[in-house]
């Protein structure tokens, strides 16, 4: 499919251009991130994501992302409803959620630890151990598999030089197949971090993965 | 900036603004008149809201097409307890991809076509479940509503209206399962997105206790458009019992994939010869599944018989579920693809009930067996008597969507299973 | 107001909002079910309550389905058998074959439904998942490849304790029970119950792991002696041996559960070292075993001489009503004086928060009510030490039953006139007993206990009594008949109706009128010292 002939607007298309910023992939009516103190009190946790040298023993929240959690908090009627946007922070902030951050997010909201430990294996996309600076889900289910999801997976493991599931030695890259993450008119998607890539082709992603070693894992 | 494909048959209502970044912006909505129906709608009471959507015929569009206005109907009409209005975002069907792009593209239509819901159930917080992989969507979402409370579009005291809604964008951690009604709203309150059995239903037990309506984006983004022009107006697309317009997202062998508006009853031939710009390398078709992936599969001489309406589906044997065509031409391996698809099904069961714990996992397993050559044809049977015990005999239908895709295959591509088992061969390579 | 339904061909009318599971309860038709537990709330998820209802679209589940009029229900039907049969089937894909090492076989559902009603053999020939065995902590082992995901576990620390320790973690075929990592099931009262309420193998207790086989074990209905809330219980026996407790369903006292510190209460029933039969002490420090005759008749010369004066009695709270009572009407008969009981005591109640009327009580005794009622006073320390001063030097008549008078010293009733030990062991305070009266435990004996709100309840022997040991009812029942000219009781129930012709409280009432599931007293019980 690389030869399809248009940009899709989104994020990096099959135009090679990755390394282009947002604003000149999108244009200057690109709505952006969100503000660094949260924006508007709505629960959607954002960019970036695992923010490198974070301190292990520093409280869950502070600064910033503790004026975020307060304001989540008052979205939901009941504080054990902050569960899901409140490990997303956690997330957010050291790149997965560990059984000490489990115990303080349910000390923070009311919760049993077992019950927070049960949530946090129930969802996907809750990291329960660490993973490379660059998470590559790449989407194997029916639509991109018709057309050739495997042989992209295949050439991912090849380039950054790792098993399916596990991180590559120098830490970049973690690999693992996605489900569906809802671009299937673009086969085959590759979702990195927070960012999508359509259209990705195994020819692709030997320029992608190489784009992706001189960013940090926040992404642009 | 023209969409990645435009067709001249479609009919561009919801999809109009696809490709144009501008639209994002409050600003650039409300010049091309946007909440404008939001204004008219706090003007009329809520059960006359209901009344229009009502007369639209609108089916809800996230795969049950259960009349929307008849749903919002069976909210209390009396205000004892707070009412909630979910709007379901999160997408996770295999071969579905239209709530992304409605989000991304036009999140304001979705937001008031959210506050005219709200309204009309009488809700005061409307909380949008958007799912957790689409970053970008989320925080389109996000700075919209924040634009939108920016302006008065959404809190106190709308429009000198009198009433206050609130909207909150929950974004969600990585589950199919929480596309379901009541597993989502498990998933609100912070728990296990596990379904919860109906009796009680959401309309009189649903989220945090509370009275709650769940539909889909694109159920909602319609509703703008029913309120300002009529529900006359919705009827003159589509059919007598599937009117309007429906976002066809198609992919697979296909030239032109793609996000496709068009009345419904449109017929499926079309969609792929024409509209799609035909099968790629001119292959020759061979399956489609019309309504993703829990849909059973039709062959070729099905999808030319097949209109794409929920009336039209059925009568050759599938259903319309969210209209996500999968196209699969001569060089697909059926085999594989079901096999990949129930893999899905296994990886996402919430795990409660024990047919769908159990039974997604065996037929994983089985199928994976005889795509290593090592199947039977008792296999075979087992796979259809058993899939069949999962059919009807749980909480929610994750269960039953194993069956679509497992039993329409071996009735109808039983030959690429028999290569398989006696010869070990593939009829097929994607 | 009532609603009448039919239920495989028979009509039966239960009131509004009944399930028809329970409704099924009524006319004997079990339906196989695990998820449901009266207990606590109902997901609905084994799927194995399915039963067919005339007019239904689909199977209906029948724990959580509330009945209505005119409903027509199959539970045995051909769609109803299918369903159960699937299901089971689905149960038996990755449910290990671990009935030879498993301690629940022999009282398993799934034994038990498969045998009934499964497929003969198991379509399934793949690989089962495998999840090893893993330590809750407290007294509990999980096994989890035998788990079948009902969560009965994990809704009763988090409904019933209200103490959430366990989880489902992981979704789908990867799911599994377990704890907060580390933190398990330690610190928690009323965990045991887990192990009960598993229909399978999966949660076993440690205690009696790999101990004794289910279908060994004699069940006998008793009730729990630990703490004064009279938890009804099972004494599960094997070899004359206690070899668990179980806790049996009242819904006016425990409901279906009992603490941890009560199940866990059990070896000291099976303890050796017997006093086996009656003893006469002659005055150099020897004694000799004789028959009972002989044993009551020096027993009644010597009160005889003793003549009249106090009598001084010790009793232990765990003896019944009927062996109180006696007790009581001796110490009457002899002259009259006053009795007294030591029981421990601890610092706080237990409460159930999910049950709360069921606590692990202050009161580390069985038959405390029961000796207030029966005009005992209380005595001695919180740890059951003490108070007994004025009974270790008395001179006149002095009785001691049960009480093993741990913390006094061998010159125990050195000046009495007449000292009767009645006990279950020897004790170092017995040396100067003149007599010692092999007794039985309550787990021996048919008796009584009343618990701390006034309901008394019959218990039943599950153990032979070794040696000559004899309930002390009947034994101090004859001595009163001899010196009163009474009849002598022939059994606790003539026992317990002589305890009703003295104490009001207990007057009117008979065994039948407790049946097995009990009766209160007659007047308003006020629970003293706390």
């Amino acid at each position: 499919m690389s030869d399809v002939p248009f940009k899709n607007p989104g994020w990096a298309g099959n135009t090679g251009e990755f390394d282009l910023t947002e604003e000149q992939v999108r244009g200057d009516d690109f709505v952006g991130e969100r503000p660094a103190h949260g924006g508007h009190a709505s629960g959607a946790a954002t960019m970036p994501f695992m923010l490198p040298d974070r301190d292990p023993e520093a409280p869950l929240f502070e600064g910033e992302y503790q004026e975020r959690f307060e304001k989540i908090l008052t979205r939901y009627p009941d504080k054990g409803a902050a569960l899901l946007p409140t490990l997303g922070l956690v997330q957010e902030l050291r790149g997965h959620v560990s059984p000490e951050s489990m115990d303080r997010a349910a000390a923070l909201l009311g919760l049993a630890p077992a019950d927070v430990r049960g949530v946090a294996t129930f969802y996907t996309m809750y990291n329960k151990r660490p993973v490379g600076r660059h998470l590559v889900q790449v989407c194997t289910n029916i639509s991109c598999n018709l057309c050739g999801a495997e042989d992209v997976l295949a050439a991912f493991l090849r380039y950054t030089d790792t098993e399916l599931g596990e991180t590559s030695e120098d830490g970049n890259f973690t690999v693992i197949e996605a489900e569906c993450l809802a671009a299937c008119g673009f086969p085959t998607c590759v979702q990195i971090n927070s960012r999508y890539y359509e259209n990705v082709t195994p020819v692709d992603v030997a320029k992608i993965v190489e784009h992706l070693k001189g960013q940090s894992g926040a992404d642009q | 900036m023209a969409y990645p494909y435009v067709s001249d048959r479609e009919v561009r209502i919801l999809s109009k603004y696809f490709g144009d970044p501008k639209q994002r912006h409050v600003d650039t909505y409300v010049e091309r008149g946007g909440y404008k129906a939001l204004e008219k709608a706090l003007g009329m009471g809520p059960d006359d809201v209901v009344d229009v959507v009502k007369s639209s015929g609108l089916r809800g569009r996230g795969g049950a097409g259960f009349p929307t206005g008849v749903k919002w109907s069976f909210m209390p009409k009396e205000q004892r307890k707070p009412h909630y209005l979910l709007c379901n975002a999160d997408e996770s069907e295999p071969g579905t991809f239209k709530d992304r792009e409605l989000m991304r593209w036009d999140p304001h239509q979705l937001i008031e076509g959210c506050l005219i819901g709200a309204h009309a159930i009488r809700a005061q917080h409307v909380y949008i479940y958007c799912r957790g992989e689409f970053f970008e969507a989320n925080q389109v979402l996000a700075r919209a509503v924040e634009d939108a409370y920016g302006k008065g579009y959404i809190g106190e005291n709308i429009f000198d209206s009198g009433h206050t809604i609130d909207v909150t964008v929950h974004q969600g951690a990585g589950a199919y399962i929480c596309g379901e009604e009541t597993g989502m709203m498990n998933s609100l309150e912070g728990k296990r997105g596990e379904p919860r059995i109906k009796p009680p239903f959401p309309a009189a037990v649903g989220a945090f206790g509370k009275p709650s309506t769940i539909n889909n984006v694109e159920t909602l983004c319609a509703i703008p458009h029913i309120v300002a022009n009529g529900g006359e107006w919705y009827r003159q697309y589509g059919t007598e019992k599937s009117p309007g317009t429906k976002l066809f997202c198609v992919s697979g062998h296909v030239n032109k994939p793609g996000n496709y508006e068009l009345p419904l009853g449109f017929p499926l031939i079309e969609l792929i010869e024409d509209v799609c710009g035909g099968m790629r390398d001119g292959n020759a078709l061979k399956a489609v599944i019309p309504g993703g992936s829990s849909v059973p599969l039709i062959n070729a001489e099905e999808a030319r018989a097949c209109s794409l309406d929920y009336e039209g589906c059925l009568e050759v044997g599938t259903m319309l579920g969210c209209a996500s065509v999968i196209v699969m031409d001569e060089t697909a391996d059926i085999v594989k693809q079901v096999r990949r698809m129930v893999d899905f099904y296994a990886h996402e069961s919430c795990g409660q009930c024990t047919p769908c714990r159990e039974g997604t996992t065996w037929t994983a397993q089985i199928l994976r067996r005889i795509e290593n050559g090592k199947g039977t044809e008792d296999d075979l049977d087992t796979l259809m008597e058993m899939t069949q015990n999962m059919v009807g005999t749980t909480i929610c239908v994750l269960s039953d969507s194993v069956a679509a895709p497992v039993q329409s295959s071996i009735e109808k591509f039983r030959d690429e299973y028999l290569a398989l088992i006696r010869r070990g061969e593939r009829m097929g390579v994607a | 107001m009532p609603v009448t339904l039919t239920i495989d061909g028979h009509e039966v009318t239960v009131p509004k909002g009944t399930t028809i599971l329970e409704a099924a309860k009524r006319i004997g038709q079990e339906v196989p079910h695990y998820c449901y537990h009266p207990g606590m709330s109902s997901p609905a998820m084994c799927r194995l309550c399915l039963v067919e209802v005339e007019g239904a679209p689909k199977p209906i589940p029948s724990c959580v389905t509330t009945v209505m009029d005119g409903q027509v229900v199959h539970t045995q039907s051909d769609q109803a058998k299918s369903n159960r049969q699937a299901v089971l089937e689905f149960y038996l894909v990755n449910h290990p074959l671990d009935c030879p090492i498993c301690d629940m076989s022999g009282e398993c559902d799934l034994q038990d439904y498969v045998h009934e009603e499964g497929r003969e053999s198991g379509r399934s020939r793949e690989p089962k998942r495998i999840f090893g065995r893993d330590d809750f902590g407290g007294d509990v082992l999980f096994y989890g490849d035998r788990c079948v995901m009902c969560t009965r576990c994990v809704r009763f620390m988090s409904e019933v304790e209200q103490d959430s320790r366990l989880t489902v973690v992981e979704r789908g075929s990867r799911s599994v029970i377990d704890t907060f990592f580390d933190e398990g099931l330690d610190g928690t009262h009323w965990h045991g119950n887990i192990v009960d309420i598993c229909p399978v193998g999966a949660l076993v207790s440690k205690d009696f792991l790999h101990k004794a086989r289910a279908w060994d074990l004699e069940h006998t209905p008793s009730v729990c002696t630990s703490c004064s809330q009279g938890c009804n219980i099972e004494l599960h026996t094997r070899d004359n041996l206690v070899q668990r407790l179980k806790p049996r369903e009242n819904l006016d006292v425990n409901g279906w559960w009992m603490c941890d510190h009560g199940r866990d209460n059990y070896e000291w029933i099976n303890q050796g070292g017997r006093i086996e039969a009656p003893l006469i002490r002659d005055g150099n420090g020897g004694s000799k075993a004789v028959a009972w005759k002989e044993a009551l008749t020096a027993l009644l010369e010597k009160a005889g001489d003793a003549g009249k004066g106090t009598v001084r009695a010790v009793a232990s709270p765990l003896a019944s009503n009927e062996d109180l009572g006696a007790l009581k009407a001796l110490v009457d008969a002899l002259g009259g004086g006053d009795s007294v009981f030591r029981s421990a005591r601890a610092e706080q109640e237990i409460v159930l928060k999910g049950f709360p009327s069921l606590a692990r009580r202050r009161d580390l005794a069985a038959n405390t009510t029961g000796a207030e009622l029966v005009g005992l006073a209380r005595t001695g320390a919180d740890d059951a030490s003490g108070g007994l001063d004025e009974v270790s030097g008395h001179g006149g008549v002095l009785v001691v039953l049960g009480d093993a008078l741990a913390d006094q010293d061998a010159d125990f009733g050195k000046n009495a006139a007449l000292y009767v030990y009645l006990g279950s062991h020897e004790s170092a305070a017995s040396a100067h007993a003149d007599l010692v009266l092999p007794v039985t435990t309550f787990a021996e004996q048919e008796g009584t206990f009343t618990n701390l709100s006034g309901r008394v309840q019959r218990f039943w022997p599950g153990l032979e009594a070794p040696g000559m040991a004899r309930p002390p009812w009947l034994i101090l029942g004859a001595l009163v008949a001899e010196l009163t000219e009474a009849e002598a009781p022939r059994s606790a129930a003539d026992a317990f109706a002589a305890l009703g012709g003295r104490v009001p409280a207990f007057s009117g009432l008979t065994y039948d009128d407790l049946g097995d599931r009990g009766a209160v007293v007659n007047e308003p019980v006020s629970i003293s010292g706390d």
